[in-house]
């Protein structure tokens, strides 16, 4: 009996206290993607897998043709241990990396075939390093981690030891601007021109003869952002492997979201994020009492998130957690209904809609009701004084009841397909005698997707009464015009020429409770009174109704596939990059708003690969990783 | 010479215009006297993909890259004006632009074949040492004698062309690159077959697919044989 219990011990003991993957993430790690079910990836490529962005760290260590005609299942991992990508940042560096299972250190290296060992001061772990990252094994896990310090950082030491050297600035130029003299006329104003982009060579400047002191800018730059690197990198692995600081025991939350058994799960603390964001060091200086309170205000606000595969669809499983304080906001903001009226907007076959609602009053009383105290207790700043006076008075002056009428926080939006517009062009027309050349305006086309988005409003009169004064401020301008139209048919809009890209035509229709603005001229000319029967169902806007703020819909081949890459900013176009060639639904559900948390659902209805699901899984956390870095 | 940087930060514009306008149409147009002088004309008509060229303009970045503002193309226009201006054997230089319908006409004249060929070189050069140094506009495009005119297109075209990452050529597709010659004796014929010679026999008129120039670049190179008379 005794036997079998110290064996049973044993095998819970060795259970218990085996390596795990997940141990080896770092406690400054701010968000988390682990593949717990990594079987799912074993048909996918390696070649596949790194081009993700979620691997962009590793890229350089993988697309060197180490991974050609390898799937995961040859790349040594162990499949029964998660994968665990992460992010982190502090205001003196970030780290990115990866911790993962290995099986076979032999099938590791042969992908990994740029790592040399180097000597490992922490007991029982192997270190590699390779020229951008570090690879540690412990027992049978890996983390593959780099960390970088913080630029701004680098550059203030890099400047400081420069100008102490006696150097002169290391931006000087060679050459003097040429100056262009130009006449001054009374009322011109003076325009200064920053250019960012602007990096110039560094002049080479050496006032020492010594070989250490005989770097340039640059080289001295880089000598001291890898002694940097050296030093963060020893704190980072030191809390890691002697202090035991590892963020699954740091974080029980953490702790906790890994511990499900889902195909994969998403962790990411935003009161870190958010105290580390560069935004706020701004407050920190000039208000700190604020910077503070803005912090509390976001204290255990934290986006956890499971990959949950359900039938044959797969789910994103999310939950937002805050805070009372900032749950008493979301919660008023959330305590809406959906306006009917909307529905008739959104036509049948739409390829993609969202529909939003919030209450925007309710919102507003209570933002002001916590905000205020923190804006009221900053003592010595007089600018925030005097920008606190005119809140508090505009807060008793403004007719609230007018504002929150016209706008009381139901928005939707649909996009309506790519219609070709009409626009014009100029073509040069040659004579054949001669091959000489006039310029004529003739008709072209363009691609355009149509999207239209609309608000509710209980006080159509005040659009109105903006649009009808809009009509004549804008009357002498060279384009922009906004004319009223009151056709045959019935409808009633009003039309902005050259709104869109200086080119396309906006509509603007106030009527049913509805304001709607839209490059849909169908829409505006057939269809100001709604779609009827050709608008979305009763059922489908039901469920819209019945969650919480948002629900979006999207059908990915009709809708990502088609938006003109042209029209977006790179990071828009980053994340619909991560889901062009996808096939299949998406469809956004959210719950009612609690006071500490909001649930959101996202669901993959996909149309199966021949990698199998796990394909999916990581388009998934693709998407997300984008939408969150 | 700080105007000039600046410049070369916006020069990239040019290709990511040709790249993203699937109607970019280019007309050059070199008049011939007997004497070797002559004028050239240069037209960028980008007038059919204006809503596009409106939203490149309104973005801060494209492709990793700063997208220059309007006033911002306007005074490097104006700077390539000027460069080209102080060239020698270069005269009579005008630039008519048109925003609205993104249309940009160069004209100027030159004294012989060679002072406009080293003013373009001379201009483009100095507004494109950027940081790889690797451009090469040594590429001789022209040569007249009195009753033959070899020419291709200017280096400047070739070199943004041959920019133009694969991805983005389908978009050309609709594209057009015209190149024109005029003379003041009648041409008695050309050795490029797709070139047509107009019904005064005083021009010659080279059309070519912005796409096909980008794939061939040197099937816009034509030999022009005048009249002996």
């Amino acid at each position: 009996m005794k036997k079998i219990l110290f064996v049973c011990s044993f095998f819970v003991l060795s259970t218990v206290l085996a390596q795990k993957s997940e141990d080896l993430v770092p406690s400054e790690a701010i968000t988390v993607f682990s593949l717990n079910n990594i079987q799912l990836l074993q048909k996918i490529s390696m070649d596949q897998l790194v081009q993700y962005d979620f691997m962009e760290e590793l890229q350089q260590e993988l697309f060197d043709g180490s991974t050609n005609n390898k799937t995961i299942k040859d790349s040594g991992l162990d499949f029964d241990q998660k994968i665990n990508i992460f992010l982190g940042q502090n205001p003196e560096y970030s780290i990115s990396g990866v911790s993962f299972g290995v099986s076979n250190t032999t099938d590791l290296f042969t992908v990994f075939d740029d790592f040399t060992p180097v000597e490992s001061p922490y007991s029982g772990i192997e270190w590699y390093d390779s020229y951008f990252n570090n690879l540690l094994i412990k027992g049978k896990s890996a983390l593959l981690i780099r960390v970088e310090p913080n630029e701004r950082k680098v550059d203030m030491i890099t400047d400081s030891i420069w100008y102490a050297r006696g150097n002169s600035s290391p931006w000087e130029f060679e050459y003097e601007e040429e100056a262009v003299e130009e006449p001054y006329n009374e009322g011109d104003t003076l325009e200064v021109i920053i250019d960012e982009e602007y990096v110039p060579e560094p002049t080479d400047d050496f006032s020492d003869s010594t070989e250490n002191l005989m770097k340039n800018y640059y080289e001295l730059r880089d000598s001291i952002q890898f002694a940097l690197q050296l030093n963060y990198e020893k704190i980072v692995l030191d809390e890691l492997f002697i202090q035991n600081k590892k963020l699954v025991a740091t974080d029980a939350r953490f702790a906790e979201q890994i511990a499900h058994n889902t195909e994969g799960t998403f962790y990411f603390d935003y009161s870190r994020k958010m105290e580390k964001s560069k935004g706020l060091f701004y407050f920190q200086g000039i208000v700190p009492s604020i910077y503070t309170d803005v912090n509390e205000l976001y204290e255990e606000n934290i986006i956890t998130g499971d990959v949950v595969f359900v039938d044959d669809h797969l789910e994103f499983q999310v939950v937002t957690k805050y805070n009372k304080q900032l749950g008493e906001i979301y919660s008023s903001l959330a305590d809406a209904k959906m306006d009917p009226a909307v529905k008739k907007y959104i036509p049948q076959n739409s390829p993609a809609f969202f529909v939003y609602k919030v209450n925007m009053r309710e919102a507003y009383e209570k933002a002001y009701e916590i905000i205020m105290p923190i804006l009221s207790k900053e003592e010595n700043n007089n600018r925030l004084a005097a920008n606190v006076m005119m809140l508090d008075l505009m807060n008793e002056f403004i007719n609230k009841d007018a504002v929150f009428d016209t706008y009381k926080g139901s928005i939707f939006g649909s996009f309506n397909g790519v219609k070709k517009i009409k626009t014009k062009k100029i073509e040069f027309i040659y004579d054949e005698e001669t091959y000489d050349y006039y310029e004529k305006e003739t008709e072209a086309e363009e691609d355009m997707p149509v999207f239209t988005v609309g608000i509710s409003t209980k006080r159509p009169d005040i659009p109105e009464k903006i649009l009808k004064y809009m009509t004549k401020v804008l009357a002498t301008r060279k384009d922009g015009h906004i004319h009223y139209i009151n056709n045959v048919k019935g409808s009633e809009y009003y039309v902005m020429d050259k709104a869109i890209l200086n080119a396309a035509p906006l509509y603007m229709i106030n009527k049913n409770g509805v304001f709607i603005m839209t490059n849909d001229e169908d829409l505006a000319k057939n269809y100001t009174n709604g779609y009827e029967k050709k608008a979305i169902s009763s059922k489908e806007l039901k469920k819209a109704a019945q969650g919480g703020m948002m629900y979006a819909k999207i059908d990915l081949n009709s809708t990502v596939n088609l938006f003109p890459r042209d029209i977006f900013s790179p990071k828009e176009n980053e994340i619909i990059d991560a889901l062009r060639g996808k096939s299949g639904t998406m469809e956004l559900t959210t719950s009612k708003t609690s006071i500490n948390q909001t649930n959101l659902n996202l669901t993959y209805d996909f149309v199966t690969m021949p990698e199998g699901p796990g394909q999916h899984v990581l388009d998934m956390i693709n998407a997300i990783y984008i939408l969150t870095k | 010479m700080n105007n000039v940087k600046k410049w070369l930060k916006g020069i990239w514009i040019f290709p990511l215009l040709m790249g993203f306008s699937s109607c970019i149409e280019i007309i050059d147009d070199l008049s011939m006297n007997l004497d070797g002088s002559g004028t050239f004309k240069y037209t960028v008509n980008l007038s059919s993909s204006k809503s596009k060229i409106n939203t490149i303009l309104n973005l801060d970045s494209l492709d990793g890259k700063k997208v220059p503002k309007l006033p911002e193309i306007k005074s490097k226009v104006a700077e390539f004006t000027s460069l080209i201006t102080k060239q020698p054997g270069i005269s009579n230089v005008k630039v008519e632009t048109k925003y609205d319908d993104y249309i940009i006409k160069f004209q100027c004249n030159f004294t012989n074949v060679s002072a406009l060929q080293e003013a373009l070189k001379n201009a483009i050069t100095t507004l494109a040492i950027d940081k790889k140094g690797s451009v090469d506009y040594a590429y001789n495009w022209i040569s007249w004698s009195t009753t033959k005119l070899q020419r291709s297109i200017p280096e400047i075209s070739l070199q943004k062309v041959s920019e133009i990452k694969q991805s983005e050529l389908d978009l050309l597709r609709t594209g057009s690159y015209t190149t024109i010659s005029r003379f003041q004796k009648q041409v008695e014929k050309t050795d490029n077959p797709s070139a047509t010679i107009s019904t005064s026999r005083m021009a010659v008129m080279l059309k070519a697919n912005a796409y096909s120039l980008t794939k061939n670049p040197k099937i816009l190179e034509n030999t022009i044989y005048l009249n002996q008379k």
